[in-house]
């Protein structure tokens, strides 16, 4: 949602690093090699990876359909089971009433309540649905820029390390100091850095 | 100094951009000049969010109104609180963009595209659909190109000499919010 339809919400990052000249054929390499990998059949806690921007089961990018002009369209991909603390507390609880019942003991051992707690988590996480969240992006290979459609900062750290994994690429958000690093003279730089916080009343 | 610390200690100069953009606009009626390029119009409508402090004691203020209605975010300067967020209306050549910008970080949100002819291609066709991704981009990337425009006018005028006449300007317009 936001890059392909309606109202989005993005920040910048430059892209830095070197690309090799077959530029497509190695960025076609590693997206297939880093692509979704699916976990619904699978016990995983969590997947990540990247999918078609158009259809977040398409991982096999059919004549690369990631790429737009000089631009690599793609989706990060997110699938992680997760169950509330709430529900786990709850199954723990239980279990330890029937042990205490069973055992006719008034109070259960700490490292057996660990345990307890450990066994119950495994066994409601492997029963959990996995929730998929797939976010958006557009990296132009002309300036070395990239635009990510999300602001949800747990979203953009997983961005930037999959980013690097896949490309060996570092992401550096582009906050406005280090934008204005880009658009001033090298002397102008200097005075950037000397400027503080003034008041406006 | 790392990505993290320049977050922290370097938040004001996209405060002051956005509170510097707000005036720039009002002093025109809504329109600033980009040099070799003419007038675009920005309006600050709607809604805003001031900040105060840092840390743990940061305060917010969110404010709702019209245009030049919103006197209580400009009360909000008089206090000391620093603009974070605006809903912003640019027009450029035929364009519209609706967006709030998010100023520490530099966040577009809520991005509104200009209407344009090309939406309504065929999905199925893969040069159609290539074609309204390339011209999405497009927008996306001007409305960014632009904002980096104005944001470069800031930058010079914020390191050079013209500072303290452009600071003496923008106090007395947060000053008229006193009096109102």
């Amino acid at each position: 949602m936001g890059f392909i339809k309606g109202s989005a919400s993005y920040v910048r990052f430059a892209v830095e690093g070197d690309l090799p000249e077959n530029i497509w054929d190695f960025i076609a390499d590693r997206v297939v090699s880093f692509a979704f990998k699916d976990i619904d059949d699978t016990y995983d806690e969590d997947s990540l990876g990247w999918v078609s921007v158009l259809n977040m089961f398409d991982t096999e990018f059919d004549f690369a359909s990631y790429a737009a002009g000089n631009y690599v369209t793609l989706s990060m991909r997110l699938d992680e089971r997760k169950v509330s603390s709430a529900i786990v507390n709850k199954f723990v609880q239980k279990k330890e009433e029937e042990i205490k019942k069973e055992k006719q003991i008034q109070k259960i051992p700490r490292s057996m309540r660990v345990e307890i707690k450990e066994s119950i988590q495994n066994e409601l996480l492997r029963k959990a649905l996995a929730v998929p969240s797939v976010f958006d992006l557009c990296w132009n290979l002309e300036n070395s820029t990239l635009i990510f459609f999300s602001t949800n900062k747990k979203a953009q750290a997983l961005l930037e390390d999959l980013f690097k994994e896949s490309f060996g690429l570092t992401l550096v958000q582009q906050i406005p100091y280090v934008c204005g690093e880009h658009l001033l003279e090298e002397g102008e730089i200097d005075q950037l850095a000397l400027i503080t916080p003034d008041i406006f009343v | 100094m790392d990505l993290v610390d320049l977050i922290a200690e370097k938040r004001f100069i996209g405060q002051e951009f956005l509170t510097w953009l707000w005036w720039k606009s009002e002093e025109r009626g809504g329109v600033v000049e980009l040099p070799g390029e003419g007038d675009i119009v920005v309006v600050f409508e709607k809604h805003m969010l001031l900040e105060y402090g840092e840390g743990d004691s940061n305060e917010s203020l969110i404010c709702r109104g019209l245009q030049t209605e919103l006197q209580e975010a400009r009360t909000g300067l008089v206090m000391g609180k620093k603009l974070e967020q605006a809903r912003i209306q640019l027009v450029y050549n035929d364009y519209e963009w609706n967006f709030t910008m998010a100023a520490a970080l530099m966040e577009f949100r809520n991005v509104k595209l200009p209407k344009t002819g090309g939406e309504t291609g065929n999905e199925n066709d893969p040069e159609a659909r290539e074609g309204m991704v390339l011209e999405r981009i497009f927008l996306f990337e001007e409305l960014i190109r632009l904002m980096l425009d104005l944001f470069r006018i800031f930058l010079q005028i914020r390191i050079g000499n013209e500072w303290r006449d452009e600071l003496v300007k923008i106090r007395q317009w947060v000053g008229k919010a006193e009096r109102v």
